[in-house]
């Protein structure tokens, strides 16, 4: 989720307070001055001192997610990927990587999304010579064997085994295959179990795939914390420049247009509380529209604790015992969702009602501006919360170079916010929350009511 | 207490012998636009009364979700809203903690609603049938229906506990939760909300007076007394014996493991520290990550612990103000599949009977002290964290946690940590706790001690085959009368 924002005048007040005189540019949201710069090879660096100490965190950002992938029996590949990051190279095999990391102290992980995979490490400040030069050499020179491959592959059906005890797994699964018929947000991150059983004959493929998107091009560092930005383009300049550009680009179907609503049902072969989720077709990102803005508002005004339907199913009737809203905020078209967990599966018609009311009463109705000013505040200081350290900067800001590959975008975005009008909201609800759009997934236990 | 650095505030509190009088105060404060407010209470899910399993937990729950006195719950969440602030509330066996983050703009008025919160709840009947719900369904859906993993984990020390003050789910049992009433917890509330249990954590840029309010405000608590945490030794495990849970999964998810008497503090607690991260750093490449996941791909990940760290599969770092008298060492086994299952059992328990006879080697302990005395800064990156660290030191009777642990990685010796783990660890007279769907044919897997071969979908080096040769046949020493097979319903069903 994207739940950033800031003032310029509680912003200044907090750059100030918190840390000192920091250089800032007036009329920009995002409270860190960044220096972005590009590669001739065409890697993007931003580096964000943020005036937190010692601390660096390092953000690794590549436009590779389960969206690139194409090719049928393919999906999860993305994933993988991320996994197979970590299988070493020449000059630092496995062992000796993670013996590096431990040496840090660092603490080093990754993950896969629809539209991009994310590699990010926290470490001390006089680390990041030999963190930046080890990144350096697996992203360009990443060689596992085919043992090491197939291995691997069963530490991903492991993740699967994992997850697959919680029905909401199951239930975004059923919903993406029901709402997309070509895109490839059709299948999740992790992939159709099919596919993820058949990855140990997928060797070949997979050094394809790296061939692809492990390039320049694709990639984005963000450096923050307690960095000098030039220090920091020379490092990167020394290890990263000689990576070589790639030319593939990936034609990523497009969805046709939905006609009419649809509705699938999981039959979960355990005792659970019956869920329902109630989605729509919406935009793909815009920071230069009141789009994404308008769907994020509604979200927040029609499902948060504070809404009348929380209220009512939540603390009122006490018939749903979870109830969450969330606006698409992806590269191409996604969903607007919302989803309930109910008590009872005989509520499963009325509730489902009424969420459908909720989200649709948005097209006829206005919100009320008062409300909208509150959720305005609401916005800002939930940014400001949210950037209590280092590695939270560097998360923050990766979320929008997903998108757009700049920080600006978060400037953008939330000056969209600011400007968002009552009418904005309804006229972005009657394009986007309409019937015809809508895909409605319901999860029951096995032979209990629906 | 005047806003003293850290280590001089815990110095003080040490050299009066325990905590200063009460209300017990830790303070860190700072020029962040940000405040953490964190009340800790020394009480929770061991002070249970015997037939009231989870008051403890469900008094937590409904002071942090819902109206005060003066204010409903509807009303409550439309002030924090526009702060974007909340009070979060959670409980444990020994500390029962409610955390707030504002911005320093909105202190006042947050403050207020959260004092009001622990100090003047609402007690309203419609509030307290929701989070008793709530509770009913974490612990039968959320835990028993839908999350193997932390099933395993949770049963694993209510099985080693049994009988003890720590022996039952913090949230209760079903037949409990739904007996209790509001006067069960105001009964609860009453006895165990007091000054003496309590310790109030400010961190951040708040104003110079803004303690002596909280203090003055806290003083509408009862004086004491504290709870007591003298508790018995768990009874000892005799010999290898396992629980497995049936239910309809698709892999099996084990724990295991056994009371230590060793916690933050004693003598051989920094040198488990560097043993528990060599054997199994908290989501992180380790010995048995890399030996049972990266080498044989059995599974997402295995690690090991010496202290209760919960929701695991969900969280990087331990949350802080959870901490307890008695811990137990542990491993997980994150799920693996129905063929390899008692392989990978036998292979963990290889792996530690192999530490526990060798020890590790002087470049493995280099490796890991270096380790740790830098990863320990991760542990406190954010001020919330930091505060509640601070906290628990106070509890604990120790110096700011990063000193601590590095002061004390900074005198130790791999001779001290061989015999740490000689002291406190085995490799028998565990509790194991398995989560399955073909209990009987599993139960009969570990019971007749015949081979569990490993297949691979590759080739492996000759070492690894050499030492499967061995693993497959690790002997578990289980009886028929060892192990046992629960249905899932039947879990957190009891009184």
């Amino acid at each position: 989720m994207i739940r950033p924002s800031f003032p310029a005048a509680l912003l200044v007040a907090a750059a100030l307070t918190a840390f000192g005189s920091v250089a800032w540019a007036a009329g920009k949201i995002f409270p860190y001055p960044y220096v972005q710069e590009d590669l001739p090879n065409g890697l993007r660096l931003i580096t964000v001192p943020t005036g937190y100490p010692n601390i660096v965190a390092l953000f690794i950002v590549v436009s590779s997610g389960s969206r690139n992938e194409v090719e049928p029996g393919k999906s999860g590949f993305a994933h993988l990927f991320e996994h197979l990051m970590f299988r070493g190279t020449k000059e630092f095999p496995s062992e000796k990587y993670q013996a590096e990391i431990k040496d840090a102290g660092a603490a080093s992980n990754a993950f896969t999304t629809d539209d991009f995979t994310a590699f990010h490490t926290t470490f001390s400040k006089e680390d990041l010579p030999r963190i930046l030069s080890m990144e350096a050499d697996r992203f360009q020179h990443l060689e596992y064997s085919p043992e090491a491959f197939k291995t691997e592959t069963l530490a991903v059906l492991g993740e699967y085994n994992k997850n697959s005890a919680s029905p909401i797994s199951k239930l975004f699964e059923t919903l993406r295959a029901t709402a997309f018929t070509t895109h490839t947000y059709r299948h999740t991150t992790m992939g159709f179990l099919a596919d993820i059983q058949a990855f140990p004959q997928e060797y070949e493929y997979s050094r394809q795939f790296f061939g692809r998107y492990y390039r320049p091009e694709y990639t984005t560092i963000i450096v923050s914390g307690d960095v000098d930005a030039k220090r920091v383009r020379s490092l990167v300049d020394e290890r990263w420049g000689a990576w070589k550009r790639g030319d593939y680009n990936p034609e990523i179907p497009a969805e046709p247009a939905q006609t009419a609503p649809r509705t699938a049902h999981v039959d979960w072969p355990s005792p659970t509380l019956p869920w329902v989720v109630v989605a729509y077709r919406g935009p793909a990102f815009a920071d230069t529209t009141e789009d994404t803005t308008a769907l994020d508002a509604i979200s927040r005004l029609g499902f948060d604790e504070s809404s009348a339907l929380y209220q009512r199913l939540v603390i009122q009737d006490q018939s749903v015992d979870a109830l969450r809203a969330n606006p698409p905020e992806n590269v191409d078209p996604e969903l607007f969702t919302v989803l309930a967990r109910l008590k009872d599966a005989a509520n499963i018609p009325a509730v489902q009602k009424q969420m459908i009311a909720a989200v649709e009463g948005f097209a006829t109705t206005q919100v009320d501006a008062a409300k909208l000013n509150v959720l305005k505040e609401h916005i800002r200081y939930e940014f400001a919360l949210q950037l209590n350290n280092s590695e939270s900067v560097a998360q923050t800001v990766g979320q929008f170079v997903a998108l757009r590959r700049t920080p600006e975008s978060m400037n953008r975005y939330y000056d969209e916010y600011a400007k968002l009008t009552p009418a904005d909201i309804q006229r972005v609800a009657k394009k986007y929350l309409v019937e015809q759009g809508r895909t409605v997934v319901t999860l029951t236990s096995a032979g209990g009511t629906r | 207490m005047k806003h003293l650095p850290l280590a001089a505030q815990l110095a003080a509190l040490l050299t009066a012998g325990t905590l200063a009088a009460a209300p017990k105060v830790v303070e860190l404060p700072g020029k962040s636009p940000l405040v953490t407010i964190r009340f800790v209470f020394t009480t929770g899910a061991a002070a249970d009364p015997a037939v009231k399993p989870g008051v403890a937990s469900l008094t937590a729950s409904l002071l942090g979700n819902s109206g005060t006195k003066d204010l409903t719950y509807k009303q409550v969440l439309d002030a924090f809203y526009p702060m974007a602030a909340s009070v979060g509330a959670y409980s444990d066996k020994e500390m029962t903690t409610f955390v707030g983050e504002t911005h320093v703009d909105n202190l006042d008025r947050f403050y207020a609603i959260m004092r009001d919160m622990i100090l003047h709840p609402g007690w309203s009947q419609e509030d307290f049938t929701r989070v008793r719900d709530n509770a009913v369904n974490a612990l039968r859906v959320g835990l028993r229906g839908n999350n193997d993993e932390e099933l395993g984990k949770e049963e694993l020390y209510n099985l080693i506990y049994a009988g003890h003050p720590y022996g039952h789910e913090d949230l209760g049992t079903g037949p409990a939760l739904e007996k209790m009433s509001v006067a069960d917890l105001q009964a609860f509330y009453k006895k165990h909300y007091t000054q003496a249990n309590l310790i109030i954590g400010l961190a951040g840029g708040y104003p110079p007076e803004f303690l002596a309010r909280v203090k003055r405000d806290f003083t509408a608590l009862p004086e004491g007394p504290a709870d007591s945490h003298d508790f018995p030794a768990p009874a000892a495990i005799a010999h290898n014996r396992v629980t497995l849970i049936q239910k309809d999964t698709r892999s099996v998810a084990w724990s295991l493991g056994f009371p230590i008497t060793v916690k933050r503090g004693d003598p051989d607690f920094v040198a488990l520290l560097v043993m528990q991260s060599w054997l199994g750093q908290h989501r992180s490449n380790c010995r048995l990550y890399d030996r049972m996941r990266e080498l044989r791909g059995l599974n997402y990940g295995d690690y090991a612990y010496v202290e209760y760290f919960p929701h695991g599969m969900f969280t990087f770092e331990p949350e802080p103000n959870i901490a307890r008298q008695q811990q137990i060492f542990q491993i997980w086994i994150r799920p693996v599949e129905p063929a390899t299952a008692t392989f990978a059992l036998r292979l963990a328990l290889f792996e530690l009977d192999r530490m526990v006879k060798t020890g590790i080697t002087q470049e493995e302990f280099e490796r890991t002290r270096s380790f740790l005395s830098k990863y320990v800064n991760v542990l406190t990156k954010t001020k919330s964290a930091e505060l509640g660290y601070a906290i628990d030191s106070a509890y604990y009777g120790i110096p700011n946690y990063n000193e601590y642990v590095k002061t004390g990685l900074a005198k130790l010796t791999l001779d001290a940590v061989d015999g740490a783990i000689r002291r406190n660890l085995r490799a028998e007279n565990i509790q194991i706790v398995g989560v399955a769907k073909d209990t009987e044919a599993l139960k009969m897997e570990l019971t007749v001690g015949a081979a569990t071969p490993m297949h691979y979908n590759s080739p492996k080096p000759q070492d690894v085959m050499d030492e499967d040769k061995i693993v497959e046949k690790f002997p578990l020493k289980l009886r028929a009368e060892d192990v046992t097979v629960v249905p899932v319903g039947t879990v957190f069903e009891g009184q």
